[in-house]
C-alpha cells in the first residue's frame, strides 16, 4: 500500500454509492436470490462509501485502512478455491496465424 | 481478449455455417476460431448469448493451458463458466424452456447445461461428465473473469467494464 501521500481509494466515491444502489436494488435482490438462493449483503459497500467521503473530507487514516481492508478482503474472496487449470505466461502461438485452409489457399 | 493478447478478428475468429442437430454454436480451439450455427441461432437476443458463450472458451483458450481435448474436467469448467456468465441460464430464458425455479435455480441450470455441452462434443457416459462438472463446480461457478461478477444485464456488464477500465488504481492502492 502506497504512503498516505500517494494513495488514493481504490475505486472513486462515485463507484461505491453506484455498487451500494445496485446491490439494495430489488432487480439485484431477485438476480442474487435466483442464483445464490439468500439475500445479497449489501452493508460493506455502505460502509466503503462511507470511507471513501471520509477520506476525500478529511484525509482520515482509519479510513483508508478500512478501506483497503475491505477490498483486500474482495480480491482474497475471488482467489478463494484453487484453479483447476494453470495459467499461461503468454497467449497460445497460433491464436493469430491463418487458417490452415487460408495457408493452402494462399 | 485484447489485454490478454488475443484480439479477436471477426474475419479470422468468427465462421458463420450450418450445423447439424440444435447446436447454436461452438470453439474450435485446434483452429482459434468460434462457429456460429446460422441455421440454429433464432434471434438477436440468441445470437448475443452464444456469441457471449464461445468468447468465454475463448478467454480461457486464451489465459489458461486448457486440456480441451484430453482433460474432461477442464472442458467441465469451461463449460460450467460458459453457462453461467453468458445468460443461458437467466430465470427468462430457463422459463421459456419450462424449467421452474428460483432459489438457487441458476446453479442447476449450469450443472445441467454444461454436461449436455460436454456430451454433444465427447464420447463419455452422461455419468464421467457429471462426475467431472461435479468436481470442478466449485471452483469454476465460483470464477468470474475477466468479468468479476456475473454479468446479469447491460448494467452489470457495464459495471464490470469500468472496474475493468479501473484496475491500475485499483491495485496500485490496496
Amino acid at each position: 500500500m502506497a504512503d498516505g501521500g500517494a494513495w488514493r481509494p481504490p475505486r472513486p466515491c462515485e463507484a461505491y454509492r453506484a455498487e451500494w444502489k445496485l446491490c439494495r436494488s430489488a432487480r439485484h435482490f431477485l438476480h442474487h436470490y435466483y442464483v445464490h438462493g439468500e439475500r445479497p449483503a449489501c452493508e460493506q459497500w455502505r460502509r466503503d462509501l462511507a470511507s471513501c467521503r471520509e477520506w476525500e473530507e478529511r484525509r482520515s487514516a482509519e479510513a483508508q485502512q478500512s478501506l483497503c481492508e475491505s477490498e483486500r478482503a474482495r480480491v482474497q474472496a475471488t482467489r478463494k478455491h484453487a484453479l483447476v487449470w494453470a495459467l499461461r505466461q503468454s497467449p497460445p502461438a497460433d491464436w493469430h496465424l491463418p487458417l490452415p485452409q487460408d495457408e493452402k489457399d494462399q | 481478449m485484447k489485454h490478454s493478447g488475443c484480439a479477436v478478428n471477426k474475419e479470422r475468429h468468427f465462421s458463420c455455417e450450418d450445423c447439424n442437430g440444435n447446436v447454436s454454436g461452438g470453439f474450435d480451439a485446434s483452429t482459434s476460431q468460434i462457429v456460429l450455427c446460422q441455421n440454429n441461432i433464432r434471434n438477436q437476443a440468441h445470437m448475443n448469448r452464444v456469441v457471449t458463450h464461445e468468447l468465454v472458451h475463448a478467454f480461457d483458450h486464451c489465459r489458461a493451458h486448457v486440456n480441451w481435448f484430453t482433460d474432461v474436467r477442464h472442458l467441465a469448467c469451461s463449460e460450467v463458466r460458459a453457462a453461467n456468465l453468458s445468460g443461458d441460464c437467466s430465470l427468462v430464458n430457463e422459463i421459456f424452456r419450462l424449467h421452474f425455479g428460483l432459489k438457487q435455480h441458476h446453479q442447476t441450470c449450469v450443472r445441467d447445461r454444461a454436461i449436455l455441452s460436454i456430451l454433444a462434443v465427447r464420447n463419455i457416459s452422461k455419468e464421467v461428465a457429471q462426475k467431472a462438472v461435479d468436481e470442478v463446480f466449485e471452483s469454476c461457478f465460483n470464477d468470474h473473469e475477466p468479468f468479476g461478477r456475473i454479468p446479469h444485464n447491460k448494467t452489470y456488464a457495464r459495471y464490470a467494464h469500468r472496474d475493468f477500465q479501473n484496475r491500475d488504481r485499483y491495485y496500485s492502492n490496496i
